[in-house]
Parts: C-alpha cells; sequence; structure tokens
C-alpha cells in the first residue's frame, strides 16, 4: 500500500459521508436565514437582517388564511385517521376475518401507488359530481394517503402488546368495549402517537392530491407554494418555508422522542 | 394457538373494519377502478387512448426522460448513499443518533421547501456560483437549475434517505466477527469491503434502489420545479393531459401504464424483501 492511499484510506469513508450530510441539510436549514432578509432580495446570507418577510406573510390573508386552512386540514385528517385505522388495526389482529389478509395489503395500498395517479383518480372521481372545491374531500383523501402509515405505527404496537391481559381482564368480569378502552389502548399510545404525527405531517406537506381536488376557495398552503413557485417567485415562501421546516423539525423531535421511549419500554 | 376462538367475534370484526374499509373502497380503490375505465371509454369502449400512446413521440420521449432521470438519480444516490451508510454503521449506536437525525431532516423536509432552496442554492447567482466566483476571481454562472442537472439533483436529495437507510439495515444485520476473523487472517481493509462487507449488503442495496426508482419513476414537484422545459416527466403529462388539454382517456391510459411499472417494482421489492410491508402488519 502506497502512504498516500495508508491515509486517504481511513478518511475516505467520512469525508464522502460529511459531504453527503451538508448535502442532505443544506436544502432545509438554508431558507431560515433567507426569510430574515430584507424585502425583495432572496440572498444568503441576507444583505440586510429583518422580519419584513414575516409581516408580510401575517398580512395577507391570501397567505395566512391557507396557512390557518392546512393546519385545520392537517388536524381533521389526524383525527380521521386515528378513528378510522386504530379500530381496524385492532381488528384485525384480534378477530379472524375472511378477507383479512386481503384488507391488511389494501390498506398498506395507498404507499404503493403513485400518487399521481391517485390524484388523477380522484379528480376523475369527483369532478362529474361536482365535488372539487371542498375541504371535505380533502381530508378524505389527505386520510386515505396517510392509512398506511397509521397501519403500520399502530400494527407494530399491536404486536407487542401481550395477549394474556385482554384474557384476564376478560375473565375478571370486564366488557370488551372497556378493555379496549382501559387496557388496550394506554398501551398502544406511542404507536397511535406515531401514527399521528405522520398523518398530520402528510396532510400538511401533501401538494399533488390538493393541487388536482381544490379550487381557489379550498387551496391549501402547499398548492398555494406551489403556484407560488411556478409562476412568480415570491419571497414571502422564504417566510412559509421557514415556518413549515421548524414544523417538520418539531414534528421530528417528537417522533424521536417518542421511538427512544418505545425502547425503553 | 390455531385452534382457539378468536377474541373477538366476526360481528364485532366487521363493525371496527367497516369505517377504514369504506373510506379505502370510495377515496383508494373507486379512483383507481375510475382510472382503468376512463383508459377505455370515451363515450363508449374504445381503446382508441392506448393506440394514441403507441403512436404518440411525445409520450415515448417522456417516458424515455423519465426512465433517463430516476436510474440516473438513482444511480448517484447509490454510490452517494453507501459511504454514509457504512459511516453510520461503524458507529455505535449512541452515537448514531445526530447523524441519523441529518439524514431524516430532508425526509421531514416539505419537497417545496427543499425545491425552493434548491433554487436558490443552485441558481443563476446562487450560493455555488456566487463561492465559485468568489474562488475563481470572475463570475460563474454555471447552469445547474431549471435544466436536467437541477431535476436530478432534486432527486437525489429527496431519495437518498430511502437508499441510505435501507443499506444501513443490511450493513448493520452483518455479524462484525467476520470482518473481525478476516483481518486476523491478514485481509486489507479492501479486500474485507470487497469480499465480506458489499456481498451481505447486497439485499439493502437491491432494496434501496427498487424503492428509489419506484420513488422517482412517479415524481411530479420535482421536475416541474427544478427541471427544464425538456425534462417533463411521466407524471407531469398526466396533469398535462388532464388540465391543459382535457383530454381524459389519454390521462388515465398513461397512469394506467405508471401504474403498471411500478406495480412490478414493488412486486420485485417484495420479493427481494422476502416479505412485503403489508404481510408484515398481519403477523
Amino acid at each position: 500500500m502506497t502512504r498516500l492511499s495508508r491515509i486517504a484510506g481511513p478518511l475516505l469513508v467520512p469525508v464522502l459521508a460529511w459531504i453527503c450530510y451538508i448535502f442532505l441539510m443544506a436544502p432545509s436549514l438554508v431558507v431560515i436565514p433567507i426569510s430574515f432578509g430584507g424585502g425583495g432580495d432572496l440572498h444568503f446570507p441576507p444583505k440586510t437582517w429583518s422580519l419584513e418577510l414575516y409581516r408580510e406573510f401575517f398580512t395577507q390573508p391570501a397567505w395566512w388564511g391557507t396557512l390557518l386552512r392546512s393546519l385545520v386540514i392537517a388536524l381533521c385528517v389526524t383525527v380521521m385517521t386515528t378513528l378510522l385505522v386504530v379500530p381496524a388495526a385492532y381488528a384485525l389482529q384480534r378477530a379472524r376475518m375472511p378477507g383479512g389478509r386481503i384488507l391488511t395489503a389494501l390498506a398498506m395500498g395507498p404507499l404503493l401507488v403513485p400518487v399521481i395517479v391517485l390524484a388523477l383518480g380522484l379528480y376523475l372521481e369527483l369532478a362529474p359530481f361536482g365535488m372539487l372545491n371542498h375541504t371535505l374531500t380533502v381530508v378524505l383523501a389527505h386520510t386515505m394517503l396517510a392509512t398506511p402509515f397509521m397501519m403500520t405505527s399502530v400494527g407494530a404496537s399491536l404486536r407487542h402488546l401481550d395477549r394474556s391481559y385482554e384474557q384476564v381482564s376478560l375473565i375478571m368480569g370486564a366488557s370488551k368495549v372497556r378493555i379496549f378502552f382501559r387496557v388496550v389502548l394506554p398501551q398502544l399510545k406511542s404507536g397511535i402517537a406515531a401514527g399521528a404525527l405522520f398523518a398530520f405531517l402528510i396532510s400538511l406537506d401533501e401538494v399533488i392530491v390538493a393541487y388536482f381536488i381544490t379550487g381557489p376557495d379550498t387551496e391549501t398552503l402547499p398548492v398555494k407554494m406551489y403556484s407560488a413557485l411556478r409562476w412568480e417567485i415570491s419571497p414571502i415562501i422564504a417566510a412559509v418555508s421557514t415556518l413549515l421546516t421548524l414544523v417538520s423539525l418539531l414534528l421530528a423531535v417528537a417522533m424521536m422522542r417518542l421511538e427512544r421511549k418505545e425502547r425503553s419500554q | 394457538m390455531t385452534a382457539e376462538t378468536p377474541y373477538l367475534n366476526r360481528l364485532s370484526g366487521l363493525v371496527l373494519l367497516a369505517p377504514m374499509t369504506i373510506l379505502l373502497a370510495i377515496f383508494f380503490l373507486y379512483p383507481l377502478g375510475k382510472t382503468l375505465w376512463q383508459s377505455v371509454n370515451d363515450s363508449g369502449f374504445t381503446l382508441r387512448a392506448y393506440a394514441d400512446l403507441t403512436t404518440s413521440t411525445l409520450f415515448f420521449k417522456v417516458l424515455k426522460t423519465t426512465f433517463v432521470i430516476s436510474f440516473t438519480a438513482t444511480l448517484v444516490s447509490l454510490l452517494i448513499g453507501f459511504p454514509v451508510a457504512l459511516h453510520l454503521s461503524r458507529k455505535t449506536p449512541r452515537a448514531r443518533v445526530p447523524y441519523l437525525i441529518m439524514v431524516m431532516l430532508p425526509f421531514w423536509t416539505s419537497i417545496l421547501v427543499k425545491s425552493f432552496a434548491l433554487t436558490v442554492l443552485l441558481g443563476y447567482d446562487g450560493v455555488i456560483n456566487s463561492f465559485l466566483g468568489w474562488l475563481f476571481g470572475t463570475a460563474v454562472h454555471v447552469p445547474m437549475v431549471f435544466n436536467r442537472v437541477g431535476a436530478i439533483i432534486g432527486m437525489i436529495n429527496y431519495l437518498l434517505p430511502f437508499m441510505i437507510l435501507s443499506i444501513l439495515s443490511s450493513l448493520l444485520a452483518q455479524d462484525a466477527n467476520l470482518g473481525r476473523a478476516a483481518e486476523v487472517m491478514g485481509a486489507s481493509r479492501f479486500t474485507i469491503f470487497r469480499r465480506i462487507t458489499l456481498p451481505l449488503a447486497m439485499p439493502g442495496v437491491i432494496a434501496g434502489v427498487l424503492i428509489n426508482i419506484t420513488l422517482s419513476i412517479g415524481m411530479y414537484i420535482t421536475p416541474a420545479l427544478l427541471g427544464g422545459r425538456k425534462d417533463m416527466m411521466v407524471a407531469n403529462l398526466i396533469d398535462f393531459y388532464t388540465r391543459q388539454t382535457l383530454d381524459w382517456p389519454l390521462a388515465s391510459a398513461i397512469a394506467v401504464v405508471l401504474l403498471v411499472i411500478s406495480g412490478v417494482l414493488v412486486a420485485g421489492l417484495g420479493r427481494v424483501q422476502g416479505m412485503g410491508q403489508a404481510r408484515e402488519v398481519a403477523q
């Protein structure tokens, strides 16, 4: 081995890895300093510092209104996904249903089909009924997209759940409904929380389906951002991006804490 | 265990499963069926849309672009993802956490935010060009965005976390003693890598490649925001026929083709992993 390769060999992997880490992180983080630049220019690092872009964002109803709408939709999606998927996941584990395997595969389906195909299908489905441009359909479509994630995380918690707790409670005379709420649900908490975080973020960041099935009255924040990025790069986008990145960071940290808690149990 | 009567009877099972099943029927199965139906129906059954596709130069051009961009992005993310997975696998679980956060950050960031940031970083007067200009003392304007390079860079940024985590899982599953044994026997670092680490990482590599191709052939946002006019991909073509020319049968036929291609890839992925994610949940 030559001297050069003896020195460079052990360094090769860390150096390559660090270049990659920077490439991975830079796009998420560079928007933060840009958003505090003066209005008008999009520079990194900014020439002047100000909160101008945030002031513009929060004084224009077209922007903060869509943010509010997106947050409400994401919240509804989180609740809907939890209410629909948690009971279903439980039934798939504890009842022997004909076609149970097919149903499990079906619940994973939205993850396996390209989103553009679903967006087109939903558009074709809703257009003849005049159901485009409704907030409710966006909530339900996003719930569909979030289903596989909730299914996976709750399914994982359920597999670790000891059946004997339910059997013992049953022998002690508790009803199955009571057992579900008092014995099963508390043990699924972190699985449900992880699924809920996923559902919230998927809805908040989802562009394509919302772009196909919303109209001017129901536009979500990502749709508004997408149009703004396509037609005129407005500096306000830097402020919006920073807000979204902060939400993502918060949720990512919450997710990490959940995983650590899960492991320590 | 098999003879045991299930804890919940069929009626309760039905009640608990019904809401999710109805939602998936209306918002997942029906749209898919509607797309299929629309692709062969234009006021009456017709294969016109598929016939049009076979003669459409635009469709084949877009299909070729899609494959070129997807394969290039996948290959590059494999080449730069592997060292990262290797770097991560050599850390203790505790020391790995901050690095994993760096890998997962783009996974949690909105694709719109990343696309916007990349236009700022790679743009005409962007951060990279300014830096190069400062380095060489002259104005540098390397075109890196709103062209194929931009679309591929944006895609790699999106795909890398999936590739890294896939390879990492098969690296971590390896028995560290194999490497140690080889070292004792006098094998060089490079030989250990070539003869032990790499072959044992292959399942993760293949899974990562399949995940990346599956994700990238359906990409819509990245080519639209970071690519140029000539970098339209299949998803953008579907949008174009749906909303610009209002040719719904043609848009549906393209969607069916995309669905079949990604179905084949997903089936391949299921075989590589031994069992699909769906089966994992069932157990």
